[in-house]
């Protein structure tokens, strides 16, 4: 691998600050769900002297948590392989092949994404419910893919649009069809960018509480978020227990992204073969 | 080969969106079909609350056993962006909780009043004016909010004073604070306005001692003189308390909920404006404080002639929606939430205090039995009479009356005009 | 790169298929009338095969995101309160440009996109000391992420305790000879507050872009650098920015989206719009109008007004951006 004769060190102090930075909130979140309410209130900030680790047992038990993390696992992952996909296989039309309103389609998908949530929420949820699929499944994993889906989109355009003409043109002269290079060609090559768009997208789905609330709105349906946040009610002061529930909820992206972000670096090196 | 695990990577993702399709349960529930009534709140989650919902469904399932009642508990800052959206699209829930004031009385439209179905509880529950907009009643209430003025009987011993004997008047308050504050570094006021809240809580906590009765009365009727002496000594105590280093540093960036409450109950200040149900109250303080050493003092007066009272209105209320399909079972759950036995749950475990004037509260504390006492005499809240509109801008203007950025005088001509406005 | 030829399908595809070595055909067609119209349904197949692939997305976007946004857009039109259902025309747009909320969470959002460039800087250099193999890049890469996955709410909660008047930030600078700042107290500084902690919880996403974008980076040209005695400034500007001038595009676009539609739980928690209403954003506001107001179809109009902010931001840095990209 290249390397740059930069004073490396130089550089990774300045990083390991920022990254302590970046763990010590994780860590005063841990701290804080094995306080109790009153030891939390009475000092922020001490170390904890005893581990209570009832408050995890207690987020997860006071509002039905299995159910719900087993609702947004399923969700967000029929959600992120959909998103993946279409995102994949439009993203790869609208960069590589020429084709009468690949333009005009590529400003479609492109306006889509600047348009916030809160001005086609009323309507979205109508239509929903108009077609029978408000509070179920398939109806929620439509919301999110319509919500991220400009997003994926715009980012595997963006991407393939990096990739040499000629890997095409050689796969198309071997005999591939446009489905051929898709398969053969753009889905390893964007590896990468489908690990990442893959990792953001499941994040937003996950910690969504807004759009899970209007599209699923009974109580057994909920996603774990939403159970997360119901922890804080008007004014509670419970900030252990619902630290707890925090925790419990950031766990499943932390471990899929340390899983992946080791495949995504790789992909980097792997797919620096072109050229 | 790759080109088969791809395809079955398709086809995999197609049978999990069919799994995942018939995995959803029963039908979408609209706003109620016949035999279930969905209920609204941000409360039904809460551990505290659990015995107050089973009594309530109990005693509703004496009157209509074979209707399910399904509680769905709302994060509370998407409560009323939700509540708006379903409205917008004409069906949600049967029932629905609400906070007394301009959040109810702003979407009347969509409830039923209920006065023909609550007329028996009118003597028994109190607060009723806070749910009530052109003389009809859209709630019934569940608890009483107000807001005693609260203060650390074990600080007044520390510094000598005699905790049984509060000041009565303002110099005399300003005075205590100065001992306390000499003998144990303790501040006067825990006060967090970031959320705009602490003037309300002042306003409304230090009005009867500021106000005469009769501008009082009148402010409550809708009569208001935003230019009055009076009204403008209000927000000039406010900027002076500030000013005098009576409050907490950095007021404008402590929020009420729950910074300030708990700069009250780690004893790092003697009185705080507080409430009388769910939090930042005699329960809460009496944990941290003990019961004993909690004390409850009605407004110094500070205007001659002023006679103070424990300000308080209607909380929380349950109302109906205009399109549940059966108004007269609605009502009967509402009547159900409100029922005596489970709002002596309501006040046991979360320590709220109960719209129902029946229950017994001596065995909570003297702190308790000070705010039931003075209920009676008590009278509704300045700012809950306000539209939620000016009470937002009056948030914002207490800011800049602090920072400088604004004199009273200007203060009170831009929330006049918004009053006229609003 | 698109194809050049004018149709998807190049006549060498065909000459490939007589030959039947790599899709399967079976060997020796049974007559030549029947090759030739599989040929053509082979032909056309190819000529939709774009329009299929892009057809699902199309289809979605423009039924669950377009369609409802025409609907939303027409409801702003409309009255609330007593109003309720009526049209009243550009009214509420009226009524947006004359609240000094609305014009103040405007000024904010122009401070929001000058402070773009920062907030892409930041992850775009780190991503390239990464990539660059400086020392620990593996647990940065890891750790940088972390904040990402922590709901707004806690982060929120957590930064209130750390810039509380007297809280541990103010300490250290006490201790350094600053006086105490009220960062979230103080109108002036109370929105830097907020950003600069929006950008510490999301950089690590910006981050992730970054690191899969340098995968198309030629590594050719670095070794060329590096051969030719290039320091680090002089290959960030010649060989990597350009190189990754796509994704910067995208990072910045993706960035001012996320600061514009994903702060609100910061302001709820840390701000709730003040102090002064000074960190006031138009989601903020939107928020506010729609559940604390009740007046949704304000709330409809400045979600409009929003999009058309985003909408014309958005294609501008597109354009700047690519223009100045195809310079160096």
């Amino acid at each position: 691998m290249s390397r740059l004769r930069l004073s490396r060190w130089f550089v990774a102090v300045p990083m390991a600050v920022l990254a302590l930075a970046t763990i010590y909130p994780l860590l005063f979140t841990a701290n804080v769900a094995m306080k109790t309410r009153r030891e939390y209130i009475l000092d922020r900030f001490s170390l904890t002297s005893t581990l209570h680790w009832e408050n995890l047992s207690t987020a997860w038990n006071s509002v039905g948590m299995a159910r719900y993390f087993l609702n947004s696992v399923i969700v967000v992952t029929c959600a992120v392989a959909l998103l993946l996909l279409i995102g994949s296989m439009a993203g790869f039309a609208l960069s590589q092949l020429r084709f009468r309103g690949s333009s005009a389609l590529f400003l479609v998908c492109l306006a889509a994404l600047f348009i916030p949530f809160q001005v086609i929420m009323v309507p979205l949820a109508r239509i929903m419910a108009d077609t029978g699929l408000i509070d179920t499944y398939p109806g929620l994993i439509l919301a999110y893919v319509a919500q991220f889906l400009p997003f994926t989109v715009f980012l595997m355009t963006s991407y393939y649009r990096a990739v040499p003409a000629e890997i095409i043109d050689a796969a198309r002269i071997d005999g591939n069809t446009v489905y051929g290079v898709y398969r053969r060609i753009m889905l390893p090559i964007g590896t990468p960018a489908l690990l990442s768009v893959g990792i953001l997208n499941a994040l937003f789905c996950w910690n969504d509480v807004l759009i899970s609330l209007l599209m699923m709105p009974s109580a057994d349906h909920r996603t774990l978020m939403v159970g997360v946040t119901s922890l804080r009610g008007q004014y509670s002061d419970d900030i252990p227990t619902f630290a707890a529930g925090v925790l419990i909820a950031a766990v499943p992206v932390l471990v899929t992204y340390l899983f992946l972000q080791r495949q995504i670096a790789d992909g980097v090196t792997a797919g620096a073969t072109k050229g | 080969m790759k080109q088969r695990a791809l395809w079955s990577a398709v086809l995999v993702a197609g049978l999990a969106l069919a799994g995942c399709g018939s995995a959803s349960e029963s039908d979408p529930p609209s706003g109620g079909s016949s035999g279930k009534l969905v209920v609204w709140d941000w409360k039904s989650g809460d551990a505290s609350a659990a015995s107050y919902i089973e009594k309530a469904k109990a005693d509703f399932a004496k009157k209509h056993s074979g209707v399910t009642v399904e509680f769905v508990a709302q994060p509370f800052e998407q409560y009323y962006t939700l509540l708006g959206a379903a409205i917008q699209a004409g069906k949600g829930p049967d029932v629905m909780l609400f906070n007394g004031g301009g959040q109810i009385r702003d979407r009347v439209d969509a409830l039923l009043p209920l006065d023909e179905y609550v007329g028996d509880d009118k003597q028994r529950l109190a607060g009723w004016e806070a749910f009530t907009k052109d003389s009809k009643t859209y709630a019934a209430p569940v608890t009483l909010q107000g807001h005693p003025i609260y203060y650390n009987k074990a600080l007044y011993k520390k510094a000598g004073l005699d905790p049984e004997r509060p000041a009565a008047t303002w110099d005399e308050f300003v005075a205590n604070c100065a001992a306390i504050t000499k003998a144990t570094r303790a501040k006067c006021f825990a006060q967090g306005n970031k959320e705009g809240i602490g003037i309300q809580f002042f306003l409304s906590g230090f009005g009867s001692g500021i106000l005469s009765p009769q501008e009082y009365d009148d402010w409550i009727a809708g009569k208001r003189n935003w230019s009055s002496p009076a009204v403008k000594r209000v927000f000039a105590l406010w900027k002076e308390v500030n000013d005098k280093g009576m409050n907490n540093d950095g007021a404008n960036s402590t929020a009420m909920f729950n910074d300030a409450f708990a700069v009250f109950q780690s004893s790092k200040a003697s009185h705080v404006t507080g409430l009388m149900s769910d939090i930042g109250h005699w329960k809460d303080f009496a944990e941290f404080l003990e019961a004993d050493n909690v004390g409850v003092m009605k407004s110094p007066v500070v205007t001659a002639g002023a006679t103070p009272s424990l300000p308080f209105d209607g909380g929380i209320g349950y109302a109906v929606a205009k399109w549940t399909k059966d108004p007269k079972v609605a009502a009967d759950l509402v009547r159900s939430l409100t029922s005596t036995d489970a709002l002596k749950s309501f006040y046991a475990d979360a320590g709220a205090i109960a719209a129902d004037s029946t229950i017994d509260v001596s065995s909570a504390g003297p702190a308790v039995a000070t705010i039931v006492s003075e209920i009676d005499g008590g009278k509704p809240a300045l700012h809950v009479a306000l539209s939620s509109k000016t009470i937002d801008l009056m948030g914002r203007l207490s800011q800049q009356l602090l920072s400088g950025s604004v004199t009273v005088d200007k203060a009170v001509q831009q929330l006049a005009a918004s009053d006229q406005a609003g | 790169m698109p194809l050049g030829s004018s149709s998807p399908v190049r006549p060498a595809a065909e000459a490939g298929r007589a030959d039947g070595a790599t899709t399967g055909q079976p060997v020796g067609e049974p007559s030549s009338a029947t090759s030739s119209r599989r040929a053509r349904d082979g032909r056309r197949a190819e000529r939709l095969a774009p329009y299929v692939l892009v057809a699902p997305a199309v289809l979605i976007i423009v039924v669950l995101r377009l369609w409802p946004l025409v609907v939303g857009v027409n409801f702003s039109f409309t009255g609330d309160g007593e109003r309720n259902g009526t049209t009243v025309g550009l009214d509420n747009y009226a009524d947006l440009f004359d609240d000094p909320l609305f014009r103040t969470a405007l000024r904010n959002v122009g401070l929001l996109v000058l402070l773009l460039p920062i907030a892409v800087a930041i992850p775009g250099l780190i991503a390239t000391f990464i990539y660059l193999r400086v020392p620990g890049h593996r647990v940065f890469r890891s750790v940088y992420f972390f904040p990402a996955v922590l709901s707004p709410v806690i982060v929120g909660a957590i930064f209130n305790l750390l810039l509380a008047y007297d809280g541990p930030l103010n300490t250290v600078l006490g201790g350094a000879g600053l006086g105490p700042v009220d960062w979230l107290g103080d109108p002036d500084v109370a929105i830097f507050a907020v950003v600069g902690v929006h950008i510490w919880a999301t950089f690590g996403m910006a981050l992730v872009v970054f690191l899969a974008g340098f995968a198309t980076l030629d590594s050719a040209l670095l070794d060329a650098a590096r051969v030719d005695g290039a320091s680090l400034p002089q290959t960030l500007w010649h060989v990597i920015i350009p190189g990754l001038s796509r994704t910067i595009q995208f990072v910045f676009v993706t960035t001012m989206i996320g600061m514009l539609t994903s702060m609100f739980g910061l302001l709820y928690i840390m701000t709730s719009g003040g102090p002064e209403g000074s960190t006031y954003l138009p989601e903020y506001y939107i928020w506010f109008q729609q559940g604390q107001m009740n007046r949704p179809a304000l709330a409809s109009a400045a979600s409009t007004a929003l999009f058309l902010i985003m909408l014309v931001v958005g294609l501008l840095q597109i354009s700047v951006l690519r223009r100045a990209g195809r310079e160096s």
